[in-house]
């Protein structure tokens, strides 16, 4: 059965690691849903994070050939419900409702934004939530017409045992850990 | 080497070679890469260069090399078309396991991306089938990265490395010192033994009544050939290979039963069938082995050993992974192992024998006016005494040279397996031969898959490569038609050749040839090539229309061994 699953994967800061990860996902023609790269907490380390619908089964075997190219140093897979998951969303919306009873903080708490920019043509918001409560806002300015643009940040993660003990052990000894 | 000399990046390139022990580099020149030749030129006498007739036939040069010597095989080319030129065989070496160094030249690293004139992005085009690749951009990175690639090739589970060098790394001055790369935290090519599994799988085996070892070349590439003996002779376990694992075990061993999968023997397979624990030993369970996966081996229980994790459990349901060297292994499911009498499960070996014998004997009577191939290889192998590397192209050539061939030393089929490449024989048999200069190397050849390749026939001339050569015409791509009279009714669809006479074409290369066309004709003809002192073409006319059996056909049960048309 398809589900969504989130691979995290650290791997030496080396060019060329990206495209063989996402390879080991296009080779099997599964399509990535969202992809976010950055460091992470340990220097010359970079943290992947990505998620994709696909089975149990599949996204063990891709796990493994991530974990066996040669810059990876760890890999873990996930279903949702192992993560925490948040995700950051601007709304650039119409300063219309704003401009007509002046309630702009009123509302922006109600839909738990924050107020970032405020003109006369628009107002950005900013909001973090699961997945769920991003789309929730976003359908709901979009009824009543008002939204203008909108993007996401994709998942921000973070586990709730530690995926980062196994990493430190894996520096400290100087060598990836077999599993 | 501890004291720093100064030197240009191509110079640099070249001792880092001869530090990792490179004596021999196939290789074809071009404008990104013409500042390492201008250097090789001066290293002529440390570096056999080989230069051949097209970059294919330098990359299938360099696995032939690799395949029969155990060492990392190295070639070089220019970038662009040059570089896109390796593909194939890249690509065939990251399947089967080759270790090789690849070097392409590159345009100066101020033009990458702009289109320059020769400029492909050999990086991205060679990451998918490669088991790691580097771009240089500055002469100083050279021997890190040549020390790094010789070291990810040939270690764990081996397999090609590109190493692209931009043309102003080549010129560029540096000091060079020299540091071998023994250890990167990222990789682990060594696993550590579980004991409680070594353990778990020695109580499995002693507990099967009719185990089945499937030696795979996993066993080659760990050295683990007479582990492999001494562990299946130590628990009366009968052994069979894979087609890459074809001469690890010699043919004559009491205890070795045939191969496997869709060319393989009656016995092999049907022993799968009926087996109640399968041993597999450094192999990948391909479709090419299994057959339809959900019928494989219903009753027996899998113990899987590949020093590739990945490889547990992709294919198929393992029962008990073992993720080591197979050599260590070997050596440690060696203590505890009880030896059994088996005598029954040998004899239902020996009925299939006997009925594979029976079946085939039927389908070979109207051959008497034809030289059939089977009949080739089996003459061959007559000849040679099982001391011949031999070297087989794609097709029924290479089914029949794995099933009729004779071997009693390992690292003596080489073939292309995985990727199953035309044009892989010739080029890959003159490589096996400068590897191991002092024995006999036949290639096995397709009328087809020679025509792919047989512009090597002028490095053979020019190197006075030794290497014999057999082709094998039958004026058809035969295994192409074999399907097509199995499974499409007879409709062969541009599956027939028009040939070129193949003695003017050796003739043009000064290679001394014979042609026949008679079953008496075979065995002189054999013997007189093995006596041939050089290189020999001996072109055998046969019989248009053989087929190879047995087959398993594509996405049946192994059970479903076909034996004629
Ligand atoms: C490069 C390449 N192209 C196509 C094929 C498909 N193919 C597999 S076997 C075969 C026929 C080979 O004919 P030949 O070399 O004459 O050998 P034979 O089967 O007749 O012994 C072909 C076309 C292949 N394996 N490799
Ligand atoms: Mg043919």
């Amino acid at each position: 059965m398809n589900k969504e699953y989130i691979i995290i994967a650290f791997t030496e800061n080396q060019i060329g690691v990206l495209n063989r990860i996402t390879s080991c996902y296009l080779r099997r023609k599964i399509n990535i849903e969202s992809l976010k790269v950055s460091e992470s907490p340990i220097k010359g380390i970079s943290m992947f994070v990505i998620s994709a619908f696909t089975t149990a089964e599949t996204i063990e075997k891709v796990a493994k050939q991530i974990r066996n190219i040669i810059d990876v140093l760890q890999v873990n897979f996930y279903d949702e419900a192992e993560l925490i998951t948040q995700e950051i969303a601007l709304y650039k919306i119409s300063s219309r409702p704003f401009r007509e009873n002046g309630r702009v903080d009123a509302l922006s708490r109600q839909w738990g934004t924050r107020l970032i920019e405020f003109s006369s043509k628009y107002v950005v918001l900013e909001k973090t939530g699961t997945r769920e409560e991003i789309e929730e806002l976003k359908q709901e300015l979009e009824a009543n017409n008002l939204l203008q643009e909108f993007t996401r940040s994709g998942s921000v993660i973070i586990h709730r045992d530690s995926v980062f003990d196994q990493l430190h052990e894996t520096i400290e000894n100087g060598t990836k850990q077999q599993r | 080497m501890a004291n720093k000399i100064k030197v240009k990046g191509g110079e640099a390139l070249l001792l880092s070679l001869i530090e990792e022990g490179v004596d021999v580099l196939f290789g074809y020149p071009g404008g990104q890469v013409i500042p390492i030749y201008d250097h090789i030129y001066d290293y002529k006498d440390r570096i056999h260069h080989i230069l051949t007739r097209h970059e294919q036939g330098a990359v299938h040069a360099a696995q032939g090399y690799a395949r029969a010597t155990g060492r990392v095989g190295v070639c070089l080319a220019t970038s662009g078309p040059g570089a896109t030129n390796l593909m194939t065989g890249i690509a065939d070496a990251m399947l089967d396991s080759t270790p090789l160094v690849c070097i392409t030249g590159q345009v100066p690293s101020s033009l990458l991306g702009s289109d320059a004139f020769q400029e492909a992005d050999t990086i991205s085009m060679t990451m998918p089938i490669t088991k790691w690749n580097y771009q240089v951009t500055t002469a100083s990175e050279i021997p890190k990265a040549v020390a790094k690639a010789f070291y990810i090739a040939r270690s764990g589970r081996p397999g090609p490395v590109v190493i692209d060098i931009a043309k102003n790394a080549q010129v560029e001055e540096m000091e060079f010192a020299y540091k071998p790369c023994i250890s990167l935290r990222s990789y682990i090519p060594r696993p550590m033994l579980q004991p409680e599994t070594i353990a778990r799988a020695v109580e499995m085996i002693n507990a099967a009544e009719r185990p089945l070892v499937l030696v795979g070349q996993g066993v080659k590439l760990a050295g683990a050939e007479q582990k492999m003996i001494e562990l299946a002779e130590t628990g009366n376990l009968p052994m069979t290979t894979t087609l890459m694992g074809i001469s690890a075990i010699p043919n004559d061993h009491p205890q070795f039963v045939g191969n496997l999968g869709m060319h393989g023997n009656l016995a092999a397979n049907q022993m799968t069938q009926h087996s109640d624990l399968i041993l597999a030993v450094g192999m990948r369970f391909s479709d090419r082995i299994t057959g339809d996966v959900s019928q494989y081996a219903p009753q027996a229980k899998i113990i899987h050993i590949d020093i590739d994790p990945a490889e547990l459990g992709k294919n198929l349901r393992v029962d008990l992974p073992i993720h080591a060297d197979a050599g260590d292994a070997l050596e440690a499911l060696k203590v505890g192992l009880k030896h059994k009498d088996r005598s029954q499960w040998f004899d239902f070996a020996r009925q299939q024998w006997e009925i594979e014998r029976e079946r085939l004997s039927h389908t070979t009577d109207h051959k008497n006016q034809y030289i059939s191939m089977a009949e080739v290889i089996r003459s061959l192998a007559e000849t040679e005494q099982g001391n011949a590397v031999i070297v087989t192209d794609v097709g029924q050539n290479q089914m029949f040279a794995a099933l009729y061939s004779k071997f009693n030393r390992t690292r003596s089929f080489i073939t292309s397996g995985g990727l199953g490449t035309m044009g892989f024989g010739l080029p890959a048999a003159l490589g096996a031969k400068l590897g191991v200069p002092d024995r006999e190397v036949v290639a096995v050849l397709g009328d087809g898959g020679f025509q792919m390749t047989m512009q090597e026939l002028g490095t053979i001339m020019q190197n006075r490569i030794g290497v014999k050569i057999i082709i094998l015409n039958n004026t058809y791509l035969g295994m192409v038609r074999q399907w097509q009279e199995l499974f499409f009714n007879h409709r062969y669809s541009f599956t027939q050749l028009e040939n070129p006479d193949f003695s003017l074409i050796a003739k043009a290369y000064d290679i001394p040839s014979e042609r026949i066309m008679r079953p008496e004709e075979l065995n002189g003809a054999l013997e007189r090539m093995k006596q041939a002192s050089g290189s020999y073409l001996l072109e055998i006319v046969v019989l248009p229309e053989e087929n190879v059996f047995p087959m398993v056909p594509a996405g049946a049960s192994l059970s479903d061994l076909i034996f004629n048309s």
